[in-house]
């Protein structure tokens, strides 16, 4: 390993590290899957989510990683693939994008239902028509009730991290997982990343032992029609796994801060919102501008705080509520939106506040669709637009020309 | 980690089995239900004594020769016999004679009693006694039927035999080379295993009287035979050289000096004639059938027929005698050409005589082979129907405790199986009456050619049965007909559609939907379980052979 | 021997209890089946009327491990399954995916190709009824010319023929395709032994039979499936490697109103249809002999 540059070490921790990369999010997703020692990956080509793929090709024809990668003919078959993997017991791996995500809709629900604790990753990319190929998180926001947990990346990193987390929470609960990260900013965007040691990775997260899976010794049939009589429970207890997932998610954090060093936050992580009076709330790469104009307007003495939300399923509610428990001025800024209602997070954490004992005014701002940069200059205006709001607003629109 | 995906009462959280569907009994659906019934298969009903062929054929194919034998014996003590001389009704109504060629019936009969020669009854065959004491007057095989069939079920037997040895037509009226004596020997040694007791040169009106029997026994059965030939008015029958037919083979076979011509004639067409025929070819005659109808109208069994002809007979059919020539001795025999005309009484179609058709055929000796009849003179308090002993339903003569069969008695005649089929019908009928003892009951419907589910079945051709080299056959009286191989007889019994009578071909049981049909223990071929049973019907309607039946569903069972 | 022996391997998998409809093709067909793939095999069911047949959750007549997975999956769910199975190092398990008409010819097709031109390791069994029976008979490409089905009505039964199944596999060129039938089930227990005995993608096409929705009588099931091949509707053949073609029974033919006329959903057809079909029947017949004579 290069010597770091001291700045650096606490976040490279030398001991847990073999390596560290310069690489785009979408080689820290392939190198996350392969460390994550999966069996199985399944995935059909969608830019910008190639590149992970054509990485754990690499690896699979190197023997790197020593899984079977079935090539298939279309992203519903490639989550469909790993339906059959997961429940013969393998652990599996998948990834895409935008129009893909979408094209798998039936099998994410299926996936979640199956109780399959499969990973996928997911690049946020805008939907068509027209074609567009940037940023946006419409595509996975759709998927927020098919019973997956979803995480949002800020960093490059985070996504290595999170993704084998991912594998600890998702068999953990036998729910499947989703990380996000936006199209470009992130996943063609190269970053320094630690590849944390194998054997520490491996001490982390042990080899997938189902209680169930597809065995010729003990056979049982999956997924068989179920009456009204039953139907009920299975979902019931998809809810009860999802709150047991906000409830270990923090602990699985935690340990993984002991095996490989890092910490990214729990649910959701909190800066500088100490004696906050305005928060700023995001999820995926905004969160980043957002620190730089969070330190721009502490240096000249606005107590402006910022809250990025990394879990969207489960949803932290009580997280977020103690997150904001001191703020005056919320403002969710979402690269998103549900046509009819407004920003996504936003619609999310106002439905949280609801029944808390706390109610901000909370404003909803819709920026950077389609992949358009949200700068500093961008959030400046919405810090500004929140600092001098009266009443809060929903739906905020920034930076639609006229 | 604990369990995830199962419940605290062990139940998963999400949609995986936990067992079969056995607690569905589908079997509610159903309003029809399939069985399995045999039905009567065609040849068993043709055959007079309801041999139960398919059945035994079941043992010829695994090989249980002893055990087909014993499936024989339950309706016929002597299938050696009758595998050689029987004229195979069964086989006229084959229903495979539809789809290609009938089954060997005969020669499987035969090939079952020939692998059978050095083997016993089973010891189960001799009954405790049922205290019943029956005389049988003859030892015929009508007689023998009875007295097997009387034995078999504890009955003291014994049988009063004009001869010096048993067999009566059979030893008397048969030549060797069909039926050579060693096979009816050992038949009538069998009998008699069960205790049956033959006293020969006991005739009645001489030795013994029919009162007397009457006073000793519990019942008697008169099983004479008929050895009478039948009278006949033809100019110059009583000349030297003129006689019947049988008497010719009676002598023969009892083995008496023969003196026969360089050229005989015989007349008739039913078994005798022919086997008059063949012997006097065996003693170097040169011979000539005489018979008034066509060769299809002839009696005897057609394969003899066609045997007397390979071995160089000539038959004269459509033509009847007008009056034997000659002095003392026969010189000739003069003839006339007949055409047919209507049916008479007989359902045959009468022979008309030609006029100006007359010619002279040159013949030192004219056997007549024109029917034979009872000698009843002993008998005289017996009522008749002419020439046979009246009999009712239960072979009951008018004589209390007095029964009749075979040819003595009124009924089916000439034959012996026919005479088997009314000894077994007696003894029956006998028991019946002194021990209330049931014949079975009624019996299922005859399987048609229609009902048989071709499409499992592929073209073969029947068998061709091994015989001496015509040849060598005219030289002596060895045996013509030879026993099949085990391969042939397995093959033909293979070849059986086994009308009505379950095989255990699987195809119910490979079939089923709702495996339903399991195989069955002791016996039964295989077992429907109505709780799962949807009563599809498809097992039925794809049995090749008709047995089972698809019935309504009457009642809610179990 | 005379009579057409007929044996299937004793081993019963499948169970009782099933709901299939009485005279179900497609119980038959599983059964035997099973019976050959034995207790290690998985089967992977899409939509279609064995997902009903197995039996509501908790329970499942099959007897191994069965996945329901949908529509359209089949054959990459069992790719997938495949995938797992091999991830674990249990190589000599059969995966068998079991699909009806319409989860082939339709829905699925697009995953069945996939998984064919891949090669993939697994038996893919479509039992054709020839329509969507599960959902109330309705028409599928699968669904013959002229027949009747609740959303082709007699006034205007099905135009097309139907969609040649077997060609488009074989133009996959996959080791190993054959058509079988529940009426010949030593012919189909024979397909399932040799399709167990290959590696890579094996296609079986079965005939099956359906009362409710041919409108025949339950009894019938098999003597309709059996004039289905004699009438050479449905022949019955192999095709090795995509181009090696085989017949494997050559029954005496029949016309093929023999078959048309014992089912309902051929009753309005005029003597004019049917000599169409037979012409149709014959034409293919007769591409079929062509292709097997060029075969070897």
């Amino acid at each position: 390993m290069h010597e770091l540059a001291p700045a650096l070490k606490p976040y490279f921790n030398e001991e847990t590290t073999e390596d560290i990369l310069v690489i785009e999010g979408t080689h820290a997703a392939s190198h996350a899957a392969r460390l994550a020692r999966v069996q199985a990956i399944s995935a059909y080509p969608i830019t910008p989510q190639t590149s992970i793929v054509e990485l754990l090709s690499e690896m699979c024809a190197t023997g790197d990683l020593d899984a079977q990668f079935i090539k298939v003919e279309s992203e519903h078959s490639a989550l469909a693939c790993l339906v059959g993997a997961a429940s013969a017991g393998a652990r599996c791996f998948t990834a895409t994008s935008s129009q893909g995500l979408l094209l798998m809709h039936e099998i994410i629900h299926w996936v979640a239902a199956a109780r399959l604790p499969i990973v996928m990753v997911n690049v946020n990319r805008a939907l068509a028509p027209p074609w567009s190929i940037w940023a946006d998180q419409t595509d996975s926001l759709a998927q927020r009730d098919t019973g997956w947990i979803q995480f949002y990346g800020e960093s490059n990193q985070e996504i290595l991290d999170t993704i084998l987390m991912a594998y600890r929470l998702a068999e953990q609960v036998m729910l499947p997982v989703m990380v996000n990260m936006d199209a470009f900013f992130l996943s063609h965007t190269a970053e320094p990343v630690a590849l944390p040691k194998q054997e520490l990775v491996d001490r982390f997260l042990p080899p997938y032992q189902p209680e169930f899976r597809l065995d010729v010794n003990h056979p049982r049939a999956f997924g068989g029609l179920a009456k009204p009589d039953v139907y009920m429970e299975f979902r019931y207890h998809m809810q009860q796994a999802m709150e047991e997932a906000l409830q270990l998610w923090p602990v699985i954090a935690e340990e993984y801060k002991y095996h490989l060093g890092r910490w990214h936050g729990t649910a959701i992580e909190s800066y500088r919102c100490e004696d906050a009076e305005t928060i700023l709330v995001t999820a995926g790469t905004i969160t980043g501008t957002t620190r730089l104009v969070v330190d721009q307007y502490r240096e000249n003495g606005v107590p402006l705080g910022l809250v990025k939300i990394r879990m969207f399923r489960p949803f932290p509610v009580e997280a977020l509520r103690q997150a904001l428990a001191q703020a005056q001025r919320v403002g969710v800024i979402d690269r998103n939106l549900s046509f009819g209602q407004g920003g996504i997070f936003y619609s999310e954490l106002k439905s949280a506040l609801y029944n808390g004992d706390h109610r901000p005014l909370l404003n909803g701002y819709v920026a950077g669709l389609g992949g358009r940069d949200v700068t500093p200059d961008v959030l400046a205006e919405i810090v500004e637009h929140l600092i001098h709001s009266e009443t809060g607003q929903d739906l905020v629109w920034i930076g639609v020309k006229a | 980690m604990g369990h995830v995906l199962i419940d605290q009462e062990g139940k998963p959280v999400f949609a995986a089995s936990t067992g079969r569907m056995e607690w569905n009994h589908t079997g509610s659906w159903r309003y029809m239900r399939p069985r399995y019934e045999n039905k009567l298969p065609p040849c068993t009903q043709g055959c007079p004594t309801h041999e139960k062929i398919p059945q035994y054929f079941a043992q010829v194919k695994r090989g249980d020769y002893r055990g087909a034998w014993e499936i024989i014996l339950e309706d016929n003590p002597l299938p050696g016999v009758c595998g050689r001389v029987c004229y195979h009704p069964c086989e006229d109504v084959c229903n495979r004679g539809e789809f290609d060629e009938r089954i060997a019936i005969n020669a499987l009969e035969r090939f079952v009693a020939d692998q059978n020669l050095d083997r016993r009854y089973p010891a189960s065959f001799r009954q405790p006694s049922n205290g019943v004491n029956i005389a049988i007057v003859g030892s015929g095989p009508a007689g023998l039927s009875a007295a097997y069939q009387l034995a078999r079920r504890g009955t003291a037997v014994t049988i009063f035999e004009a001869a010096a040895e048993p067999g009566g037509m059979l030893r008397l009226g048969i030549p060797e080379y069909r039926l050579p004596r060693h096979i009816l020997d050992k038949e009538i040694h069998d009998i008699q295993s069960l205790g049956v007791e033959i006293r020969t040169g006991q005739r009645l009106g001489t030795d013994i009287t029919l009162e007397d029997l009457q006073n000793r026994f519990d019942a008697v059965i008169l099983a004479l035979g008929a050895y009478r030939g039948r009278a006949v008015d033809l100019p110059g029958r009583h000349l030297k050289g003129v006689r019947s037919a049988l008497d010719f083979l009676r002598e023969l076979n009892t083995h008496q000096p023969v003196d026969l011509p360089e050229r005989v004639t015989v007349i008739g067409g039913g078994n005798t004639a022919i086997d008059a025929a063949r012997s006097a070819r065996r003693l170097g005659a040169d011979v000539t059938i005489l018979y008034r109808r066509s060769r299809t109208e002839m009696p005897a069994v057609r394969e003899e027929i066609e045997a007397a002809l390979e071995e160089g007979i000539d038959l004269k059919e459509c033509c009847t005698p007008v009056e034997v020539l000659g002095d003392e001795s026969v010189r000739g025999l003069r003839w006339i050409k007949t055409r047919l005309g209507e049916p008479d009484d007989s359902g045959r179609r009468r022979p008309i005589p030609i006029p100006g058709s007359e010619a002279v055929l040159e013949t030192g000796a004219v056997l007549l082979a024109i029917g034979e009849l009872p000698e009843l003179e002993s008998l005289p308090a017996l009522g008749t129907t002419g020439s046979r002993i009246a009999v009712n339903d239960h072979y009951q003569t008018n004589l209390e405790g007095v029964y009749a069969c075979g040819d003595v008695a009124d009924g089916p005649v000439g034959t012996v199986v026919d005479a088997i089929a009314t000894g077994k019908a007696t003894a029956l009928a006998v028991l019946h009456s002194l021990l209330d003892q049931k014949p079975a009951a009624n019996q299922p419907p005859v399987v048609t050619y229609d009902q048989i589910n071709l499409d499992y079945f592929r073209h073969q051709s029947r068998p061709a049965l091994p015989h001496l080299d015509v040849r060598d056959a005219v030289q002596s009286f060895t045996e013509v007909n030879q026993t099949l191989s085990p391969d042939t007889a397995e093959q033909e019994a293979v070849r059986c559609f086994s009308c009505g009578t379950c095989i255990e071909c699987d195809l119910c049981l490979i079939y089923c939907p709702d495996v339903a049909i399991t195989r069955g223990s002791n016996g039964v071929p295989y077992v429907i379980n109505y709780d799962f049973c949807k009563g599809c019907g498809v097992c039925v309607e794809e049995c090749p052979r008709e047995a089972m039946t698809f019935e309504e569903e009457l009642s809610c069972t179990n | 021997m005379s009579q057409i022996p007929v044996s299937v391997p004793a081993q019963e998998i499948m169970g009782s209890g099933h709901v299939a409809c009485p005279g179900c093709g497609a119980a038959m067909a599983m059964r035997n089946a099973l019976k050959v793939l034995g207790p290690k095999t998985v089967v992977v069911i899409p939509a279609c009327c064995w997902s009903v047949i197995d039996g509501p959750t908790p329970h499942s007549v099959v007897g191994v491990p069965v996945i329901h997975t949908a529509f359209e999956t089949a054959a990459i769910t069992a790719t997938g399954v495949r995938a797992g199975l091999r991830a674990r190092g249990e190589e000599d398990v059969n995966v068998m995916a079991w699909a009806g008409d319409g989860g082939t010819f339709d829905i699925g097709f697009q995953s069945l190709s996939g998984a064919a031109e891949r090669n993939e390791d697994i038996i893919y069994v479509c039992y054709d009824n020839e329509a969507y029976m599960n959902t109330g008979i309705q028409r599928s490409s699968a669904t013959p010319w002229g027949a009747w089905t609740t959303t082709t009505p007699v006034n205007n039964p099905k135009s097309r023929p139907k969609k040649n199944i077997v060609d488009a596999l074989a133009a996959h060129h996959i080791p190993y395709i054959a058509t079988a039938s529940v009426a010949y089930p030593e012919d189909l227990v024979k397909k399932f032994e040799r399709a167990k005995s290959i590696r890579g993608m094996r296609f079986i096409h079965i005939l099956s039979p359906c009362p409710p929705g041919w409108k025949s009588v339950p009894e019938q099931s098999i003597r309709i499936s059996r004039l289905a091949v004699k009438s050479r509707v449905f022949p019955l053949f192999e095709v090795l490697d995509g181009w090696k073609y085989r017949l494997t029974q050559d029954p005496e033919p029949v016309p093929v109103n023999e078959y048309l006329r014992l089912q309902g959903r051929f009753r309005h057809l005029t003597p004019e249809a049917i000599d169409q079909i037979q012409q149709d029947v014959d034409s293919r017949w007769n591409q079929l002999q062509q292709r097997i004579a060029s075969s070897f």
